[in-house]
Order: structure tokens, then sequence, then C-alpha cells
């Protein structure tokens, strides 16, 4: 394995203390403790955060009765949901509908396998780590799939059928964006992409590409909503129009799997979208010595979540904002409008990677 | 009892349609279309309403509306009340018009025992009737956020419209269900702020209006959802009996207000929106003018707000001389009629309410043909149903 | 009264005789004295078991009650003006998110609780039983508003409502009100926490169809009741008042001001002339084409009697059957009259005949007629439909058919509109009589 210039003191101090051999294996049960853990804590949290943000925009209060501040809100959620009898609808297909549930979670936690907390605090650096981003995050799609198609409802398959179509499309655009950031980078490994991103703020990709870099953060945001199936383009969940989409027969714990899927996978877009816009776990420089210093005293995980959750933020906004589209209006602004405009902008990106026309 | 030929089969495999649905060619390509059940239990039916959903893929084919799971036989039971006490009975059906309603059967005794109405009385009836429009409509507005996926709008829909409720529970002790009028005017006096706090919530409301334009009026979702999406043509309109927002918004240059007009509602000056294609747009824009509209009625009427006696000489009980008495009124929704059958006694012998939802409703299907499920929820949202004022 | 000790066959009023749901609602409930007190003082119930046995097995008690009290989701369920205030409880000004219940499901697979709000009437009692079972355990009611509770106002002479929807499903709050407040509907859902934390639950009962035995007056029945309790009050009040005279000599009473009740005047009606051409002349075009037409109530119409009727007065003309089809559609292709609005159609029973009553109105001209036509008392009285000339008139030929019974000859899809298929008779004719629904007003 390579190594790799550290740039965090405190982090580099307890690295340096322990024999090599130690070190790695520190780093990996920490990043392993780290995603079965803290994410589940965090998407545990997350749920606080959606109804507290979303209460907020409403001009109400949100939970406040459970614990400071509601904080134990999802908790009693999560326990009461456990608790729940668990049903078996007539005539539902018996593998398709228990299987179902599993998908996504396991989808999401995969993808956070590759995931850079910290320099070095990651589970396995992958050399094609991009690619088997998008490979596992199929999972996810499969899970609605089979759920919406085993449960016996028609609410349950036109979700399914719906979200087949639209994530299958969205994946396109979001691949072509991802594609940009391997062709800047010139590697697929979520660390290297990271890594070359240091420097100042303007050498993050959102900036460091003169136009395309924002374009395709852009994009990434929209593909990203639509392959969470968050609002405004949530079309395979639909409440006003299709009651649960395609978790509309699903009670109890299978339930609380695909509503804690929601959330890791949000958060594990967010994590990409952090880690290829965003300079990932570096602290932001701004080419001011003290103030520069001053940012790095923090953790590289602290400022990796402080960006995930600024991204997070970004994606309640658009759920509590936008009407949903309609599935057709969903389709053709994706095949008539954002692919070509990808399309287009990887052009247009390479001929700014092979020319230089980058910032310095 | 279905006639006949609806029961055959379609393809000739002991296929039948249920009930309601008309025939249309067996599909060449093999593929089949399929019923989808919404309601009555639904979240965008506003209600108990029932449709079932004739499908072909996403695409609506028909629509059959299911009524009568809030059926509560309020014409019956008005048989067994007095002429006074059906008007409590008018405000479970449009809840949302419940003073225009009560204003209605006020009328219609009114006319039968040849009742006036004092000045004062008559200006606190179209206040009173403009706020509920207002509030009515400030709830559609945010009922149809909700419904096409803007949840935020329902929140603020209904953070507007509490303050006119928190109004009229200073009015008349209810939120909801007012049984506030009364023949020859109402049960009683405006409160003394009445003025200062219609005038304040008018200028909360001028502003709100303008942030609800920004929020969903100019959004471009809202644009590609709405126009073009369950035009009804005038002339289908007329023949259906559309009337209110829904028949205007077609184009149908119909309000009571102003071409048989009531109270002293020929003393303001307002405008009647019209819109020209009769699309979810449409009828979404008349709604929101109407808001507007009402202000504008509100102030003139605030403005020159007459004092003396609110009420002429009331009477427990009317007994009504033999004959059939027929009033009608501009609610939230559109025409809403009380014709009464009166055998010479205290209590109706026939009394019936026309809903005005009832009629637009009956348009659905051919709102919605060729349309998406998606649509057919737009659709539902600007028709802006009061379940109970359909099943009564 | 302490829940624990509600004595077997259930509370009086409740719909319960053989205490089937209670005694599931209790069964789980602990009679801990302390865990009453504490849950009655408003706080959570202490962790019991430190001291004596099952203590984990309490302590897992508590945490799963802690979570199924605070976490209750709602299903996105209401019928009518109760509904309202429901939303108004989730909106801003009351916010139901703090008690964590703003996840309101529109699925009953995800839902913890039902507010029944709104009347719950036989067609919808089935879909609502069907709800019910649909929901996983343990699953909670609130009855909310009067019509939930009792059939509240629509107790007496509706043949539709379901008198109390506890006669469905086991109800575990009532909030009474027509329509509660929102502040009502948070404290009901504050008392079903401390029941649910108390460790009262239920899983998987069989909710009750509808039976149709005769209804029993409970209502006044109740107020019976409450006036002879009101009766003992006042003689009790009395006997106080005669005490405290005796005891207190020099007291010489309260003074009472009564605020003297406003005297109005009566006032003129002023009379709002009909719009359009007037009665006289619609009289005089129609009896042109139908001379058999006569008037409703002014025997010999001629166009001096009508006009002497005043302005308001709105032509009520009196058409044969054969007629009937023939004038309306005169009525709406005639340049003249142009009434293409069909206002209303319906039907008075007069116990003799039928009268089936058309409104309509012309849009441009702003004119209105009333028609009538009379039909014979029987089973199944006909008169053509309406259908070909006003789209509109489908549904309204549907209620009247739902109502009365009458046949509309030609109508595409005369189903009934509003009740059951199999609904016995025809509600709206005088002679309609059903025990099973209907409770006669006892005054």
């Amino acid at each position: 394995m390579k190594a790799y210039a550290v740039n965090h003191p405190i982090g580099d101090m307890i690295r340096g203390m322990l024999p090599a051999p130690w070190a790695a294996a520190a780093n990996g049960a920490l990043a392993v403790g780290l995603i079965a853990g803290l994410v589940t804590v965090m998407a545990i949290f997350l749920i606080w955060l959606e109804r507290k943000v979303c209460a907020h925009f409403q001009a109400r209060l949100g939970p406040t009765r459970v614990g400071p501040f509601g904080l134990l809100q999802p908790i009693a959620d999560a326990i009461k949901l456990l608790m729940k009898e668990n049903l078996r609808p007539r005539g539902v297909d018996n593998l398709a509908y228990f299987l179902a549930p599993l998908l996504p979670i396991t989808g999401s936690f995969l993808v956070l396998a590759v995931m850079p907390f910290d320099h070095d605090l990651q589970v396995v650096d992958l050399p094609a780590g991009v690619v088997y981003v998008v490979a596992v995050s199929g999972l996810g799609i499969l899970g609605i799939l089979i759920g919406g198609w085993g449960s016996n409802n028609k609410y349950s398959l036109l979700g399914s059928m719906r979200s087949g179509a639209q994530l299958f499309s969205y994946e396109l655009s979001l691949v072509l964006c991802m594609l940009l950031i391997v062709m800047a980078s010139g590697s697929a490994s979520l660390r290297e992409i990271v890594l070359a991103q240091q420097g100042t703020v303007l050498d993050w990709w959102i900036f460091k590409l003169p136009v395309a870099g924002l374009l395709a953060f852009a994009l990434f945001m929209i593909s990203s909503t639509a392959e969470l199936n968050r609002g405004p383009l949530d079309l395979s969940e639909a409440e006003s129009e299709l009651t649960g989409g395609f978790h509309t027969e699903y009670a109890g714990i299978s339930f609380s799997m695909f509503f804690l899927a929601e959330f890791v996978n949000m958060f594990a877009s967010a994590g990409l979208g952090a880690t290829f816009f965003l300079g990932g776990f570096l602290a932001p420089r701004f080419g001011v010595p003290p103030l520069d210093w001053a940012l790095a005293l923090l953790p590289g995980v602290v400022w990796f979540f402080v960006k995930v959750f600024a991204l997070i933020f970004l994606y309640m906004w658009f759920r509590w904002t936008f009407p949903r589209l309609r599935i057709d209006h969903l389709l053709s602004l994706e095949w008539k409008f954002l692919l070509p405009v990808s399309l287009a902008n990887l052009l247009l990106a390479a001929t700014l990677i092979t020319f230089k026309w980058m910032l310095p | 009892m279905p006639a006949p030929s609806q029961q055959s089969d379609v393809r000739g495999e002991g296929y039948a349609l249920p009930p309601g649905f008309s025939l249309r060619e067996t599909r060449a390509d093999g593929s089949q279309e399929y019923f989808l059940n919404m309601g009555p239990q639904h979240p965008s039916t506003h209600g108990v309403l029932k449709l079932v959903v004739r499908l072909d893929g996403e695409t609506v084919v028909e629509v059959v509306p299911h009524l009568g799971f809030i059926h509560r036989a309020i014409e019956k039971m008005g048989e067994n009340e007095t002429f006074v006490q059906y008007i409590h009975l008018t405000d479970r059906m449009d809840y949302l018009s419940s003073h225009i309603n009560n204003l209605c059967v006020c009328m219609a005794i009114e006319k039968a025992m040849g009742i006036g109405v004092p000045e004062r009385g008559e200006y606190i009836r179209v206040v009173v009737s403009e706020l509920q429009r207002i509030q009515s409509h400030l709830l559609w507005w945010g009922a149809f956020g909700m419904d096409l996926g803007a949840v935020s709008a329902f929140l603020y829909g209904f953070k507007e419209r509490e303050k006119i409720t928190a109004l009229f529970e200073e009015l008349c002790g209810a939120r909801l269900t007012m049984n506030f009028f009364r023949p020859g005017g109402s049960n009683a006096d405006v409160p003394e702020n009445f003025p200062a706090r219609v005038k304040e919530i008018l200028e909360d409301l001028k502003f709100s209006l303008d942030e609800f334009d920004v929020l969903v009026s100019k959004n471009p979702i809202i644009r590609e959802r709405t126009l073009g999406v369950g035009a009804l043509p005038r002339e289908r309109a007329i023949n259906y009996g559309c009337s209110g927002p829904v028949g205007r918004a077609s184009g149908i240059d119909f309000d009571v207000r102003k071409h048989d007009p009531y109270s002293v509602y020929d003393r303001f000056q307002f405008d009647v929106p019209l819109g020209k294609h009769g699309d979810c747009y449409d009828r979404y824009m008349v709604r929101m003018q109407e808001m507007r509209e009402s202000i504008r009625i509100l102030e003139q009427a605030m403005a020159s707000f007459p004092g003396g006696q609110y009420r002429s000489k009331e009477k427990p009980a009317y007994k009504v001389p033999a004959g059939s008495y027929y009033a009608n009124v501009e609610t939230a929704r559109g025409l809403y009629a009380t014709y009464m059958v009166s055998d010479n006694s205290f209590k109706p012998y026939r009394i019936k309410s026309r809903s005005p939802n009832l009629s637009n409703l009956s348009a659905i299907n051919e709102m919605s043909q060729g349309g998406k499920i998606a649509d057919l929820v737009a659709i539902l949202s600007t028709l802006d149903l009061i379940i109970p004022d359909i099943d009564r | 009264m302490g829940i624990g000790k509600t004595p077997p066959g259930g509370l009086p009023g409740h719909h319960d005789p053989d205490g089937r749901y209670l005694s599931d609602l209790l069964g789980n409930a602990g009679a801990d004295a302390a865990m009453a007190a504490a849950v009655a003082g408003g706080g959570l119930p202490p962790i019991p078991g430190a001291a004596g046995s099952g203590g984990l097995t309490n302590a897992v008690d508590w945490v799963v009650g802690w979570a199924r009290a605070n976490s209750l989701w709602p299903l996105v369920f209401g019928t009518s003006c109760c509904a309202i205030e429901m939303m108004a409880t989730g909106a801003s000004h009351n916010d139901w998110a703090r008690f964590g219940l703003e996840v309101a499901r529109a699925s009953p697979r995800q839902a913890d609780l039902i507010i029944l709000a709104g009347t719950i009437v036989e067609k919808m009692g089935s879909r609502l039983i069907t709800l019910y079972e649909q929901m996983p355990g343990p699953k909670y009611v609130i009855a909310m508003g009067a019509c939930t509770i009792s059939g509240g106002p629509f107790y007496y002479d509706s043949y539709s409502v379901v008198k109390g929807a506890d006669r469905l499903i086991p109800v575990d709050i009532y909030v009474p009100g027509c329509p509660p407040r929102p502040e009502a509907l948070l404290f009901g859902v504050m008392k079903l926490q401390e029941l649910i934390r108390k460790g009262a639950w239920r899983n998987s009962i069989v909710p009750r169809p509808i039976n149709h035995s005769p209804i029993k007056d409970e209502m006044s029945e109740t107020a019976r009741l409450w006036e002879e309790k009101e009766k003992l009050k006042q003689e009790g009040m009395k006997e106080a008042q005669e005490r405290f005279k005796a005891d207190n000599p020099d007291f010489k009473g309260f003074v009472i001001k009564r605020i003297a009740a406003p005297k109005f005047d009566e006032v003129a009606r002023v009379p709002r002339p009909a719009r359009g051409i007037s009665a006289a002349e619609m009289l005089a075009i129609l009896t042109e084409r139908f001379p058999a037409l006569t008037v409703q109530s002014v025997p010999e119409a001629s166009g001096e009697k009508i006009a002497a009727l005043g302005s308001e007065y709105v032509l009520d003309a009196m058409v044969g059957r054969d007629d009937y089809h023939a004038l309306v559609a005169f009525l709406k292709t005639d340049a003249r009259l142009r009434l293409d609005f069909l206002i209303e159609l319906t039907a008075v029973d007069w116990k003799d005949r039928f009268d089936v009553v058309v409104h309509l109105q012309s849009i441009e001209k702003g004119h209105k007629v009333f028609l009538r036509c009379a039909l014979p008392h029987d089973a199944a009285p006909e008169i053509p439909t309406l259908t070909d000339l006003y789209s509109g008139a489908d549904w309204h030929e549907r209620e009247a058919f739902d109502f009365f019974g009458i046949r509309f000859a030609g109508h595409p899809d005369l189903r009934r509109l509003f009740l059951e298929d199999d609904f016995p008779g025809h509600p709206l004719r005088k002679d309609f009589q059903d025990p099973t629904r209907v409770v006669k007003r006892p005054y």
C-alpha cells in the first residue's frame, strides 16, 4: 500500500507512536467501527435532523418531548418499529418480500466501505473505487424492484416500476459526473481523488475546473437526489399518489430497514459528493497561513462530516421546498436535458484538462 | 342497476368490467389494462371518495367515482327538525364554507317569511362570507401544494388560515362549524375590535399571497404539472353544471355574487376572474385571484361598516306557509342552493341542498382521460372537493 | 375511576357488554399503585423492579412502553369536519410533531394509531374494519368528535350513520367536541400516551361487523339519567342554601344584575327582482308551445296572476310526464330561453304522488325556471332521463333513484349513488322505516 503524505499533526502523532502493522490494523478497525457504529447512529441522527429541519422550514418546532430537543425521537421510533407485529400480507412472494428490505441497506453500507473518512481511515482503498461504488449502489434499486413486485399490491408495483425507470436513467448522468472527476484526478480510487484536491479551496474539483466543475456538481446533486428517491424526485414513494409506493405493504422491522436505508444512502451520497467535489477529508485552506493552520487543527474526519452535513442540508432543503415532478417529466428531464448536458460537460472538462485550462 | 350492456365481456373470456365503466375495444397488442382503487382512504382524495381508475400503464383510461362513504342522511334529518335547526346541519356539509351555507338556509327562510335584514346585518354577512371564502381557499392552496409534493405549502396555508379561524372563534365561539347566521341577521354582533382585526388580517394576507406566488404560482415544476392538464372546455363545463372557480376557470362567466346578487354584494366593486382553458393552472389562478378580489370586497365593506341593529326581530321557530322556496349563494366551491318545501308547519316537508362539488366532480372522468395518475391527483386537488358536501 | 379498577363488563356507555376489549386493554396493565400514582402525576412511571422478581422484564417493558408512547404514527384518515381540526393539530400552531406524531402514514401497515376524525357511516364501516385489520399490532384508536363517540348530531333520524365507532372497532380514547379543538385532540393523545406507558396494549382483535339488530335509544336513556342526577343535585343545592341562610341570618343575598336582552325591530324585506325575462313572459313562451302546462299553486295561471306574485317569483311550472323531456329540450335550445345550466334535479314524496323537480338556469341571461313532473306513487315510477341533454343530470338522477326509487328510462348507468347496493328501500320516501338503522327522535 502506498504511503501517503499525511498532513494532520495529531493523527500523525498517534499513528507515529504505533509500529507500522499495528497502525494499519488500528486504522482498519477504526474504520469498520466507524461505519458499523457511527454511521448507524448517524442515520438515526439524520432522521432527527430531517424532522427538525423540516419543522423549522415549516414554522414548527418538530419533536421536543423525548430527550433534549427531541433527540431520542428516532430511537423511540426504532424501538417501536422493532416491537411491532410482523405481518405477512396475503399473496406476497415470500422470498422477494422478505429479501427486499435487506438489499438497499446492504448496498449503502457497502458503498461506505470505500469511503475515505480521513487519511488512512478507510476500510479498503480499492484502485477502482468509483466502479465499485456504482456497482454496489445498484443493489438498492434491486431491493426496491423486488420489494414492489413481491408485495402483491398495485401501488407497490407502480412505485417499483417507476423507481426502476427513474434510477436506471439517472444512474447515467451520475456516472458521467463521476467519470469527469476520475478523468480530472487521474485515478478511480476515492482516496486518490481526495488527495488530488490538495492545496487551497480553489483546488477542489468544484472550483478547479472552471464552469465544468460547478456544473458537474449541480448535475451530481440532481441525479443523486433522484437516486436517493428523495423529494422532489421521490416518484417511487409519492405519498399523495401511491400512498406509500414500493413500501406500501411493509410494516415494522422490514419498513424500518427501508427507512434507515434511505438515510444511510443519503449519508453515503453526500459523502461521495464531498469526496468528489469538496476535497473530502481535507481541511479547507485559503492561502492565509494562520487561518489554514487553525483550520487544520481539526482532524480530517471532522471536516469530512462538516462537508457531508452541508450537502445533506442541501438535500433537505430541496425536499421541503419543491413540488414533485411527474414521471414522464422526470424521465424527459434526464434523457433530453441532463444526459446531453453531462456529455457536453464531460467533453468540456476533457478539453480543460487536456489544455490545462484550470485554476492555478 | 347496471344496464345489461355493462355486464357483457370485453374479451369474450368471462372478463367483465366493474360497474360504471363503458366498453372499449380490446387492445390489439395483447397487453392488459388494469384497475386501481384509489380510496376511500387515500391521501389525495381529501376524505372518503373512492375512485376506480382504469389504467394503461400509468395512463388513465377511465375513472369511475364511488360516493356515499360519508353520506349522513342530512336531508332526511332535516325533515324532522325545524327550519332554523336545519342551519346547524349545513355547517357539516361544506365545513369550509359553513357560514355561507348557513346564510343560504337563512335566505330561504327569509324569502318564505318576508323577513328583512338591517344594514349592519347585511354587512356582517358579506364580511364573514368573504373571510370564509379566503380561509377556504387558503386551506385549498395548502392542500394543493401537498398533493403536488410541496408539503411545506400545506403548513404555510394553514398558518395564514389559523388567523381567520381565530377571528371566527371570537365571533361565534366555533372554529369550523359556526351556526352563526339566523333569519333576519346573525346570532350575535361582531366584537368591538372586529374591524381592527380584519384590517390586520388583510394586511398580513396581502403579504403572504405575494409570498405564495413566489413559492408555488411561479414555480416551474408547478406550471409544468398544471398547464394543459385536466382541461374542461366551457360547453362541457356548463353541461356538467360546473360552477364556482371550476366553472369560471373554464370561462363560464357566472358568479352568484355578481350575476344574481344577494345580501349587499351589488354595492361593492369586484371582478370575477375567468380562465380560458379550464385546465388545472386556470383553476389554480382563478382561486388565487379570487382571494385578492375578496380582499377588495372586505376593504370596501370595512370602510363603510354601518352601525345600528345587527338583526331584525327574532323568533325561535318559523311556521313557514305551504309552498316551495329556493335560495342560492356562492360558496368557496360554487353555486350552493337550498330548496325547501313546506306543508305549512314548523318543519320542512322536504329540504334539499344543491352541492356544487357534486356537479364539479361529475366531470372528472372527462377531465382525466389520457392523463397520468399524477395528473389525476392534480385534477382532484384543483377541483377542491369537500366530500361530505357531495354526500350530504 | 382508576383504569385498573374497572368492573368486568365494561364502563357504562361503552359498547362493550362482554368486557372483551377492556379486558384485553388491561391484560398487560400493571396494577402497580406507584406506577399509577406516577402516571396520574404526569411524569414517567418509575423504572420498577430494582427490588423483587422480574426486574429486567419490567425494565424492558418500561422501555418498550416509553418507545410506543412516544412514537405514535397516525394513519392518514379523515372523513369529515374533524379531519380539518386534525390537520390543524398537525399545522404550525399546534404542531403534533412535538409528540412525534408528524409521521402520518398513508399506508395502514406502517401506522400505529387511527384518529377517527369524522362521522363513520355504514358504507365506510366495513372499510374502517379492513383498515384496522391491516394495521400491525399494537394499535390504538382515538375517537375524535361526537360523531365517532355516539353518532353525535347524527344520532337521531339518520339511517346511515354508525352510532359510535366503538360498535365496530375498539376505541381507546374518546375526545368529545363537534369538532374538538386541536388542544383537545392533543390532550387525548397525551392521555393515550399515559395509557400506553402503563402498558396497555392490544393486538389482533377481531373487530365486530356491523350488525343490524334494532337500535335502542341509548341517548334518551342517558339524558334521562342525567336529568335525574341533576334533580338530586338541585335538591342538594336547595338544602345547602337553606342551611346557609339559617347559619347566616344577616346575609342579604347577592345582587344579581341582568343585562337586558336587546330588542330588535322588524325590518321590511327589500325584494330582489329575479334576473332575465320575467315569469309572466316565460309562461307566455311556454304555453304557446305546451298548452297543457300548469303552474304550481296558481290555478288557471295567466300573465297578470303571475305578475301579481311579485318580482322575486320564479316560474314553477308543472308538466305532464309525456311532455317532460320535450319541454326540457325546448327550454335548453330555444333562443329566447337558453336554459343551459341544470342547477339540480330532485324529487319530493307527496305520499300520493312523486314530484320530480328540475331547476334550470340560463348562464347568459340569468333567469331561472323550476319544473315539476308528477309521477304515480308506486314501487318503481318511471320518467325519461335528461342525461342526453345535460351530462350533469347523470348523478342527480342516480341520487333521485337512490333516495326515492324513481327510475329514469334511458339512463346509461342507473345505480345507487350513495348507499350500498343492498340497502333495503329508498330512505327519503315518507314511508321508509328501518328500526335497525334509525333511532326515532323522542320529541
